[in-house]
């Protein structure tokens, strides 16, 4: 008996921390679909009529569809510059090792130290002088920075768990090195380099401090767009600010099964 | 594979040069504006050298702007580490396979979203008309208490969204982890009749020593980005409550007043600090690998 009240009271527990995980999140898509005098109640409501006036409201702006538009160029074109640079860097230190290798792998890691701040506010100057400012190349050049470091990072190790045995063969059947690399490395390794390169879209798609110290009207992205709802009028427009955090949030969460998959091949058990 | 080929030269000089270039323009950049009295309004600017930083420690919101920022990275790093350990074992010890599988994905969900998004989502839940936060509190109390406005609380509730993205995330990674271990270990401290969190607390933990650490630096680096969380939640207020470093640059920067070499010169000394005690750090974390 006592085993099983312990199990009853895990699974409570285990359910609390599920909510704790996702219900917030939950809440705001259900008000999404909310009448702003059902999410102002005095009691929470979860049985109300549903509409859409909200995401209609928002996707109908011009502002939002031109932040939706420069999200994806911006990050898109980053993330594939990122990727065609960083991820033969990264075969080549995976498989290359020479006696700079430690250093150009502390080198990208230590990137990630730099406070965004720092970077963001010389960049203002930097462009502004270029008179570049607020352009969505600009951000696509300040972001390839981002996207570069994290796909080498990230493919080191994708490219290191390729069995060696694959590309010694290949070299038997007279493959030259680069076929190597773009016939047996690449393929075997893909489903890793893919998880890195959705890694890499997913921190410049979230990006918030340097695109707002970068733009000021024609390059902004998404993330700047939604931040500024509450500044709309007087009334703070509710369920059109819930909308947008789910418009917002939309891209990232698409790709959660193959991060999810990603986190486990990365610590799968070493056989 | 040590034949002589052009390839190792060909993949990694032109993307070292371009990070090269995008890394290290942008940061001498920092320092030579820091070195300048330019400000965005006004065209002109000439070289004062170190006045700016003379000034900054004589300024209170600066000074008050560090606190806080050590203030938020020991709590963060803490707290995101406590609940990530406790929830992994938690998890190791009483879910099911496909439970875990379930719980392994949605306690990712949180990090990946949008920091602003994230913000939001908890700003929705503190308001104190309609938040689900408050709901009980006006049951109980009578009135509602709005977190994000009072001094003592802001800080701390800007925290917590922090912890639910980072400590849920992390009990995945720890709970893999455990995953891995080999089970002989904990099976013979079970046969000496050690009790749960003693086998975790002796065994399980030490042996994942190396990759908690490896985790702990991997947060104390994020933790330097809770930009997007405070700028949507608080704005640094209530008055200079929940104000971080990044968030005084940018407001000395941008908003208020344009010092754009002020703020740069409290970029400049945030980029020496991280890098210098970051680079310490993870020398110290590779020892333990």
């Amino acid at each position: 008996m006592a085993v099983k009240s312990k199990s009853v009271a895990s699974k409570i527990v285990l359910t609390a921390l599920v909510l704790v995980a996702i219900f917030p999140i939950f809440w705001v898509f259900l008000n999404s679909f909310k009448q702003l005098v059902d999410i102002v109640s005095t009691t929470p409501k979860f049985i109300f009529t549903p509409t859409l006036d909200n995401y209609i409201y928002v996707l109908g702006r011009d502002n939002v569809q031109h932040g939706l538009f420069n999200s994806i160029i911006i990050a898109g074109l980053s993330v594939l510059i990122g990727a065609v640079l960083g991820i033969p860097a990264a075969y080549a230190v995976a498989r290359y090792p020479n006696r700079f290798s430690d250093d150009i792998q502390f080198f990208v890691l230590s990137l990630r130290f730099l406070p965004p701040v720092a970077v963001a506010i010389p960049l203002i100057a930097i462009w502004l002088d270029l008179g570049l400012y607020d352009t969505r190349t600009a951000l696509v050049i300040t972001y390839t920075l981002l996207t570069m470091s994290t796909i080498i990072w990230l493919a080191i190790p994708a490219f290191s768990r390729v069995p060696r045995e694959i590309e010694e063969a290949a070299i038997v059947d007279g493959y030259g090195p680069y076929a190597v690399f773009f016939k047996v490395a690449l393929p075997v390794a893909a489903k890793s380099l893919i998880g890195a390169v959705i890694f890499s879209f997913i921190l410049v798609w979230n990006e918030f401090l340097i695109a707002l110290m970068l733009t000021t009207s024609d390059a902004k992205t998404l993330p700047i767009i939604a931040s500024e709802f509450t500044l709309l009028g007087r009334n703070v427009p509710w369920g059109i600010l819930n909308a947008s955090v789910i418009v917002l949030s939309l891209p990232p969460l698409i790709f959660v099964g193959v991060m999810s998959g990603f986190i486990n091949s990365a610590l799968k058990k070493k056989d | 594979m040590n034949r002589k080929t052009s390839l190792p030269l060909l993949f990694l000089i032109p993307p070292l040069v371009v990070l090269a270039i995008l890394a290290f323009v942008p940061t001498i950049a920092a320092v030579n504006i820091a070195l300048q009295n330019r400000e965005l309004s006004f065209p002109n600017s000439s070289y004062v050298w170190f006045a700016n930083f003379i000034d900054l420690f004589n300024d209170r919101r600066f000074l008050n702007a560090i606190r806080i920022s050590l203030i938020w990275e020991v709590v963060t790093v803490t707290a995101t580490m406590l609940v990530a350990i406790l929830l992994a074992i938690f998890l190791y010890e009483t879910a099911s396979l496909r439970m875990r599988n379930l719980v392994t994905v949605l306690f990712i969900i949180p990090v990946m979203l949008p920091r602003v998004s994230a913000a939001f989502v908890w700003k929705f839940m503190f308001n104190p008309l309609f938040g689900l936060i408050n709901y009980p509190i006006k049951l109980l109390t009578g009135a509602p208490v709005d977190f994000l406005s009072l001094p003592s609380t802001a800080l701390a509730s800007v925290a917590i969204v922090d912890v639910w993205q980072w400590g849920l995330f992390f009990s995945v990674i720890i709970l893999k982890l455990l995953e891995t271990l080999p089970p002989q270990p904990f099976e013979a401290a079970r046969l000496d009749n050690a009790r749960t969190w003693e086998v975790h607390f002796y065994i399980g933990i030490p042996m994942l020593a190396a990759p908690l650490l490896s985790l702990v630096f991997v947060k104390m680096v994020e933790s330097l980005r809770a930009f997007d969380l405070i700028y949507v939640m608080t704005r640094g207020g209530p008055g200079i409550a929940t104000e971080t470093l990044d968030m005084y640059a940018f407001s000395q920067g941008f908003v208020e007043a344009g010092k754009i070499s002020y703020a740069s010169s409290m970029a400049v000394l945030m980029m020496f600090a991280t890098i210098i005690a970051f680079t310490v750090l993870w020398k110290w974390v590779r020892k333990w690998q």
